[in-house]
């Protein structure tokens, strides 16, 4: 496709809330079905087949083909009478949605509403100029993506989806026409583009009606009385009075692609190729996202026996294709793998949110504060909620109820006077008695008390408690907090002042 | 030429020699302690693996690191315990100025829980102590924490037993802790770039409060053991600086 020669347009739109962008992809077919071969087709005319009306019928043909006079719904045999170098194959319908999904993910890239049809996509341009310095800036970048597919595109601009599918050209526009030149176009369309019935073509001819623009000069009541209220919808969605409901494209959670061959690879090497398509439809994904893997599962599966299997992790910083293709290859020389291989496939389920980074006022890179309940959640999701706890403090006199561990789920306790004893940092979950022989006490080792006694006496409503605390501590500098209860004068450690 | 992100993502790391060394000491906060910013070139590494070897528990290694959770937890961040040996008491934590709602006790089931959740925890920004009781973790395990920290610029702190010392460790700080006297803590820096392996320091943590005249009507012995010999002179009072613990 050649660049218009025509001097374009300055870029009359303002900030408008609709410019839908429609990508026909006509030879959508064919390039599903080449994409994964490993050789080159050769140059000539390529058909594809499907089966319609209980015959094999052509579904999709090239220019070559259509320089020939194969034409679509032409059956097998007559298209091979016509043309007999035509280069014949089967649809793979399977191929194309994997297709569409990948381009999908390309144009999710320059807008954030992007619509899947059967053979092409639905971009809402609106507000996306800035981003990439204006629309024509946008849809010659656009253009390049799509080629480096090689992918043949057709495009056309309305100001609701329906009206830009209308509009499609037979070539892709490199610049975005003024709204005046949309308007006019889609008054002068003729009225057989517009989705409707056979019924209701014939009843426009017999009104006298030509174009879309004969159409919306009449009363929109007028209309409804002598049409159903599926024209009214049509015209509602044509004119953009109406929202598009047509799912939103949205990327999957997980990755998983894979290229099949039929012909089988039978070196190492050969597989790189595969694996490096593989590895570009991932960074595509990634980017989508805005995420980075942390790991990655390939697959090699042979005509029969058993499929081999080897997985890469990834630290989870940014990687491109080249580097992830080097990290696969260096794994993959280690890799016994079978005979001939037939089908690769790459997976991918784990990825890690792209830092966000932000620098001071001195270039210096900064944390995030990030919200602490996204790092409890995730904790709590693997590893379960009675895995998580938090110190919690009460109003109470036993050191063991005045300091507890309590579910992340419950409140905290107020603050309070808390006194000014030293006090341990770690509580053992219980008291544990102290052995007393010849005046020497001995808990794990010889203890000795350095201060003390802090008196602590309490819960005389449920069991009156007195206790002396002392601290002691061992031969090693470890200090523990012990008790000496008043009644039966044992002793017991309670804590490690840590 | 190597392209812009890489170079920001190689600057980033702790580990990237830059001329007059400025990117190695930068992102370090302080102890709260002169004698040990100055064994620590400056205080603890922030995006780096620390790890404290203790000879046992007790001897004073939380109440060193309490400045700088008070630090973390008032920036609003949260400081993560990863399978503490004991149950943490919330009365002294709130006497050191800790708000308890930013503390969050995690125990693990194994030691894949415990490296996952020890990463999550990293990668969430959180100030993470991690306790391990179960084995030694491996140095691939490890090195993944310490690749997880450069990125995320978090410190961790590690406790190990003695027997890590065995081991190489990936960790950027690796310090041993013994106390010989009780309140003071000995420091043995046995790892850090650009300081001699071996260098100690002591630091004292608290005052030495007894009350003899009372203690000595107790029917127990209050001697203390001997102190043991020693291959550097302890200190002397007026040298050490005091915790509040």
């Amino acid at each position: 496709m050649k660049e218009p020669s025509v001097n374009i347009p300055k870029n009359n739109y303002p900030i408008d809330r609709n410019i839908w962008l429609y990508i026909n992809l006509p030879q959508l077919s064919i390039e599903a079905v080449t994409a994964t071969m490993t050789k080159p087709l050769k140059d000539g005319p390529v058909a594809i087949v499907s089966l319609q009306d209980n015959a094999q019928r052509i579904d999709c043909c090239n220019q070559q083909a259509s320089a020939w006079g194969v034409e679509q719904r032409l059956s097998l045999s007559t298209a091979l009478a016509i043309c007999p170098d035509l280069t014949v194959l089967a649809k793979n319908t399977l191929q194309e949605q994997q297709l569409l999904q990948q381009l999908a993910l390309i144009a999710y890239r320059f807008s954030p509403e992007v619509i899947i049809d059967t053979a092409g996509l639905w971009l809402d341009l609106s507000g996306c100029a800035q981003l990439f310095n204006g629309y024509n800036k946008l849809l010659k970048k656009l253009y390049t993506q799509l080629s480096e597919q090689s992918i043949v595109a057709i495009s056309g601009v309305g100001k609701s989806p329906l009206a830009a599918k209308i509009l499609c050209d037979n070539e892709f526009r490199h610049y975005l026409p003024s709204k005046l030149e949309v308007q006019r176009t889609l008054m002068t369309t003729i009225l057989d583009k517009l989705p409707s019935t056979a019924k209701q073509q014939q009843n426009f001819k017999q009104l006298g009606l030509t174009t879309i623009g004969d159409l919306l000069a009449l009363p929109r009541s007028a209309l409804s009385q002598r049409f159903n209220s599926d024209l009214m919808n049509t015209l509602q969605l044509l004119q953009g009075e109406k929202p598009s409901l047509l799912k939103r494209f949205k990327p999957a959670n997980e990755f998983h692609d894979k290229i099949q061959n039929t012909q089988g690879l039978y070196n190492k090497e050969s597989l790189l190729f595969p694996m490096k398509t593989l590895l570009q439809r991932l960074c595509q994904y990634l980017m989508a996202r805005q995420c980075y893997s942390r790991e990655l599962i390939w697959q090699f599966e042979p005509l029969l026996g058993r499929h081999q299997s080897m997985s890469i992790t990834l630290s989870g910083n940014s990687h491109g294709w080249s580097s992830l293709l080097s990290l696969s290859r260096l794994k993959l020389e280690h890799l016994e793998l079978p005979r001939s291989i037939e089908q690769i496939s790459l997976f991918c389920d784990q990825f890690m949110v792209m830092p966000e980074r932000s620098f001071d006022l001195f270039g210096d890179q900064i944390s995030l504060q990030k919200n602490t309940s996204e790092l409890i959640d995730s904790l709590n999701a693997r590893l379960g909620i009675e895995a998580l706890s938090r110190p919690t403090i009460n109003a109470e006199h036993l050191p063991e109820l005045a300091g507890n561990i309590a579910s992340i789920e419950k409140s905290i306790g107020s603050e309070q006077d808390l006194g000014q004893a030293q006090k341990p940092l770690w509580l053992l979950p219980e008291p544990a008695p102290v052995r007393l022989h010849n005046q020497q006490l001995y808990w794990r080792k010889p203890l000795t008390i350095m201060s003390g006694p802090e008196r602590l006496c309490g819960n005389w409503w449920q069991s009156e408690q007195q206790r002396d605390y002392y601290l002691a501590c061992d031969s090693k500098g470890a200090r523990y907090w012990l008790f000496r209860e008043s009644t039966s004068k044992q002793w017991f450690v309670h804590g490690l002042f840590s | 030429m190597p392209s812009e992100p890489l170079l920001d993502s190689l600057l980033l790391r702790q580990d990237t020699w830059r001329g007059r060394n400025r990117s190695l000491r930068k992102h370090v906060i302080t102890t709260g302690k002169e004698k040990l910013d100055k064994l620590l070139l400056g205080g603890w590494p922030v995006s780096a693996l620390t790890e404290l070897v203790t000879q046992q528990n007790g001897i004073g290694e939380l109440s060193l690191l309490l400045p700088i959770v008070k630090h973390y937890t008032n920036e609003n961040k949260l400081c993560v315990w990863l399978d503490p040996p004991y149950q943490p008491y919330a009365p002294s934590l709130v006497n050191a100025g800790i708000p308890l709602d930013k503390l969050l006790i995690v125990r693990s089931k194994s030691s894949k829980e415990w490296l996952w959740a020890a990463e999550q925890s990293i990668r969430g920004k959180a100030l993470l102590f991690a306790w391990a009781n179960r084995a030694q973790p491996r140095y691939s395990a490890l090195r993944k924490l310490q690749l997880a920290a450069t990125e995320s610029l978090a410190p961790v702190f590690l406790f190990s037993p003695p027997t890590a010392l065995k081991a190489h460790s990936p960790a950027l700080l690796r310090l041993e802790l013994e106390s010989l006297e009780p309140n003071i803590l000995s420091v043995t820096l046995h790892k850090l770039r650009g300081k001699m392996p071996g260098t100690k320091t002591q630091i004292a943590l608290g005052e030495r409060t007894t009350e003899r005249t009372l203690l000595d009507k107790l029917p127990v012995n209050i001697q203390y053991p001997k102190t043991p010999q020693t291959d550097f002179p302890l200190l002397q009072k007026d040298d050490v600086q005091y915790l509040n613990t």
